[in-house]
């Protein structure tokens, strides 16, 4: 174990065998950045997790059960990842504990890492596991015409099931008080947009609480992949948000390349930067646009959503599709960009380019537009931190979070994903300017700025410097051995995208636990809403950019 | 200059139609001229009358948990506006109907109308019409003192609150702007913008409840009271325009019952008025929506300018 190729790992390793040795089984390495611990007995997991919590300032990624009681150690299990990137380090390190078959719970973490509780409630909702100490066992996904008793991710549900609707009540938090009134809003907006109930308590103008109910269009997408072969999955993959394609797609297919342990063409790789940069374009067009037009300033977002729309287009004739589906290939990618293309490619985005600064340069100067951002939905440092927030709403609020740098893929390692790492000056003057933001929706607007031009910097940079060569390796089929599993990631235009692949029989999937970053974002809306008025709700909501689609998985 | 006669009286109800008449017209252009400075092509100007026409021929579809008020409500406000439309002179300088009220009556007609579309949004009993209905009387206890503060202005330099002495004094003035006459000017186009629910006070235009004013008390409406409120909306705004267009801009208006000198009238107030819609329209689209506890503040000028205007006519 000594002999780690990663040096992070056997940093932890030493520690958590000094501290816990008696209560771990085994410690291993596994996919190049994943330590596995193995514990002896369910009941050290939240010592250990909340160890790697607050000593190692480990960040609760994701939480995966799995039913495996048919399979060789006849349990559910749990696996707790949690993503370690201090000191440049590149290490998710994974806490697995076994549920016995007649035992139907499980100990909650969810006081010690606020982050767990969702998932927690989900784990409930999907295998019947209860959290023992999780203060909220209501129903997440599953609503209230949903039979009790009926867990659809156990191994013996039968996907085909129709199940019977039955009628029960959801209790939301009441605020109770002279003045205080509920205001439910939704499930069907106004608008095309996709159904959520928000339950506002309000005094006056002022918000009190809001809670939010979510899970409407929950379609089933882990269950639907179960024995389906990879090929098949990763259309599924694609389609689990339309926007997030290329990070949905990309976070799966690596997926199946790191249990695969293949290496790709450079090319492909670059390809791979290139895609998902272009989808993080023109999503974050739309959501500056989006946000223009909550503040009621139609110019702003006819001027956005134009660009929005030319990159779009620029999608369509670089791969064929406006929301860039069908590019990613287990082993590589699908669709070549020539050089003629790439020229074409660099002189549009250019063009872009010019305009959007000028539209922002307008915007900047519209006091009335500021006005409106600045100070609105604040997202507490604290309560990010705690929830385990990821991109644009974590780097509003200081945390410097990014999977690109701290968990580098594709070809983003040669890349540099800011401009503001190439000196200690610049790395400190960077450090100033993350403190500085304080998580209102003027930051979030800000960083969207920020990143839009660095995406096209990083598009630009890797066009010109295009390695020759295939796009596409073939995966070495002998290593997709059953029950291997391995953590394939992506950086989304919301976030981290967390995707964990367990390979059953003949290659096929046997269990698929996707994590889009809309379902670590969402519980942060409640926090940032706290000092706002009703009026302002629309423009947090869409300053956050968050995807329902991605969350009713 | 007039007398109460049959022809007076039959101008005097043309004026009404007028305004009736042609309210939507405005409405769309505003729209129109919105869209082409945002970079949209944007819909017929005569989209408003479609609509109108559209909703008429439309079911209704109204709770069971309304009272009487609820379907009630849109035909007062429709007849509070276009009765507040028979006391303002359009194309003439006269009203013969001004014997009945004067611009006191106007702003009263035009809290009737209000305070029934106020309780429309309550009696529905759902939440956004309740926002909505908050929202506006508070900016309404706010916009009304600074009309009346206004009107008062207006009323000092010339001496009454008859809007036929107001207009024709006006139109009889030497000077072509006095102080007093332009703070109140300035304060009047706040509160026409105020008034009529445009941006930044309130975006006409919006998909979001929980950020409308007017909008979310008449959420509940649907086909033929629906028309009724859009209209009446449409007639309040021209009436403010036309209230606004003949105390500051009276030139050109007719002051004897010559048909060349009412024609001439009525071409130069719809030229007015449009050149005032579009430069709303325009300012429009170049301010966003202000955050809801900082509308007040520019109600704020609006007042303060109306007690500039009495300061100087005092001076």
């Amino acid at each position: 174990m000594s002999s780690s190729i990663n040096n992070g790992i056997s940093k932890y390793t030493s520690t958590i065998t000094e501290k816990f040795g008696e209560h771990v089984e085994s410690i291993n390495e596994a996919n190049r950045n994943e330590m596995h611990i193995t514990l002896r007995q369910l009941d050290s997991a939240p010592r250990i997790c909340e160890y790697i919590y607050s000593e190692f300032h480990g960040r609760l990624s994701t939480i995966v059960c799995s039913d495996e009681r048919r399979v060789a150690n006849g349990r559910f299990m749990l696996r707790y990842v949690f993503s370690m990137s201090d000191d440049g380090n590149d290490v998710f390190i994974v806490v697995t504990a076994k549920i016995d078959q007649h035992n139907s719970s499980f100990p909650s973490i969810a006081l010690q890492i606020p982050a767990a509780f969702l998932y927690e409630r989900e784990i409930n909702d999907m295998f019947g596991l209860t959290p023992q100490g999780n203060p909220d066992v209501r129903p997440l996904v599953l609503h209230e015409d949903w039979p009790s008793g009926a867990f659809p991710l156990r191994k013996d549900f039968d996907i085909s099931t129709k199940m019977p609707r039955e009628h029960k009540e959801y209790r939301f938090t009441k605020v109770e008080g002279e003045g205080v009134c509920e205001i439910p809003v939704g499930p069907v907006h106004a608008g095309i947009i996709e159904p959520g109930h928000f339950r506002f308590s309000i005094l006056g103008e002022h918000i009190v609480n809001l809670e939010t109910r979510l899970f409407y269009t929950h379609k089933g997408i882990e269950k639907l992949a179960e024995n389906r072969s990879l090929e098949e999955t990763l259309l599924l993959a694609e389609r689990i948000s339309g926007d997030e394609s290329v990070a949905n797609s990309t976070a799966y297919c690596q997926a199946v390349e790191k249990i695969a342990q293949s290496s790709l063409p450079r090319r492909a790789e670059q390809l791979r930067v290139v895609y998902a940069e272009m989808e993080r374009i023109y999503n974050h067009l739309g959501t500056l646009a989006g946000i223009s037009t909550d503040v009621g300033y139609a110019y702003g977002s006819a001027r956005l959503n134009i660009l929005k729309e030319r990159m779009m287009r620029l999608n369509e004739t670089v791969t064929g599709s406006r929301l860039l589906f069908g590019v990613n290939r287990i082993g590589g990618v699908a669709v070549d960009v020539s050089d003629e293309v790439g020229k074409t490619f660099i002189e549009i985005m250019n063009d872009v380019q010019q305009d959007f600064e000028a539209v922002i340069a307008l915007l900047k100067t519209k006091s009335s537009f500021i006005d409106r951002l600045r100070n609105t939905g604040v997202i507490p440092r604290k309560a990010a931190k705690e929830l385990s927030i990821v991109g644009v709403a974590a780097r509003c609020a200081g945390l410097d979070i990014d999977v690109r740098r701290d968990h580098s893929y594709a070809a983003y390692s040669g890349l540099r994903i800011d401009p503001h790492h190439d000196s200690p000056r610049s790395v400190t003057k960077y450090r100033i300017e993350m403190q500085k933001r304080v998580g209102d929706a003027l930051s979030r607007f800000e960083v969207r700025v920020d990143e839009v031009k660095d995406s096209m910097n990083i598009i630009e940079k890797v066009l010109r410097n295009l390695s020759e060569g295939e796009i596409r390796a073939t995966v070495p089929q002998e290593n997709l051995k059953p029950y291997s599993h391995g953590l394939g990631y992506a950086e989304s235009h919301r976030g981290e995208t967390m995707h964990w692949l367990m390979l059953g029989e003949n290659k096929n999937i046997f269990r698929y636990k996707v994590r889009t970053a809309s379902f670590c974002n969402w519980p942060i809306i409640e926090q940032a809403v706290m000092n706002d008025i009703i009026p302002d709700f629309p423009l947090v909501n869409k300053s956050l950019d968050l995807s329902y689609s991605g969350n009713d998985l | 200059m007039f007398e109460p006669s049959f022809a007076t009286l039959a101008a005097g109800i043309i004026q009404t139609l007028v305004l009736i008449a042609f309210s939507p017209l405005l409405t769309g252009v505003m729209r129109k001229v919105k869209a082409r400075s945002q970079k949209r092509i944007g819909a017929s100007i005569l989209q408003p009358y479609y609509d109108i026409v559209k909703l008429m021929r439309k079911d209704e579809v109204i709770s069971d948990q309304t009272s009487w008020i609820f379907k009630s409500a849109p035909w007062i406000n429709f007849a509070a506006v276009a009765t507040a439309a028979l006391f303002v002179p359009v194309m003439l300088a006269y009203s013969p109907f001004g014997l009945a009220g004067d611009v006191l009556l106007v702003i009263g007609l035009f809290s009737l109308a209000r305070f029934f579309t106020v309780l429309s949004g309550l009696d529905s009993a759902s939440a956004f019409g309740g926002l909505g209905s908050s929202r506006e009387m508070m900016l309404s206890s706010l916009i009304e003192p600074a009309l009346f503060l206004t009107i008062f202005t207006v009323s000092l330099t010339f001496g009454a609150t008859n809007i036929t002495t107001l207009v024709s004094s006006a139109a009889g003035l030497q000077q072509l702007v006095t102080p007093s006459l332009l703070f109140a000017l300035i304060s009047m186009f706040v509160i026409v913008i105020a008034e009529t629910g445009r941006l930044p006070f309130d975006n006409p235009a919006t998909h979001l409840e929980l950020t409308m004013v007017h909008e979310a008390m008449v959420l509940e409406y649907s086909g033929k009271l629906l028309a009724l409120i859009e209209w009446a909306q449409s007639i309040k705004h021209l009436t403010l325009l036309a209230l606004m267009i003949n105390i500051f801009f009276p030139w050109g208006v007719a002051t004897s019952l010559s048909a060349a000198a009412v024609g001439e009238g009525l071409l130069v107030f719809a030229a007015k008025a449009l050149a005032i819609g579009v430069i709303i329209a325009f300012i429009e689209t170049r301010v966003a929506k202000w955050r809801l506890f900082r509308i007040p503040d520019l109600i704020a000028i609006a007042i303060a300018s109306s007690m500039v205007g009495i300061v100087f006519f005092y001076i």
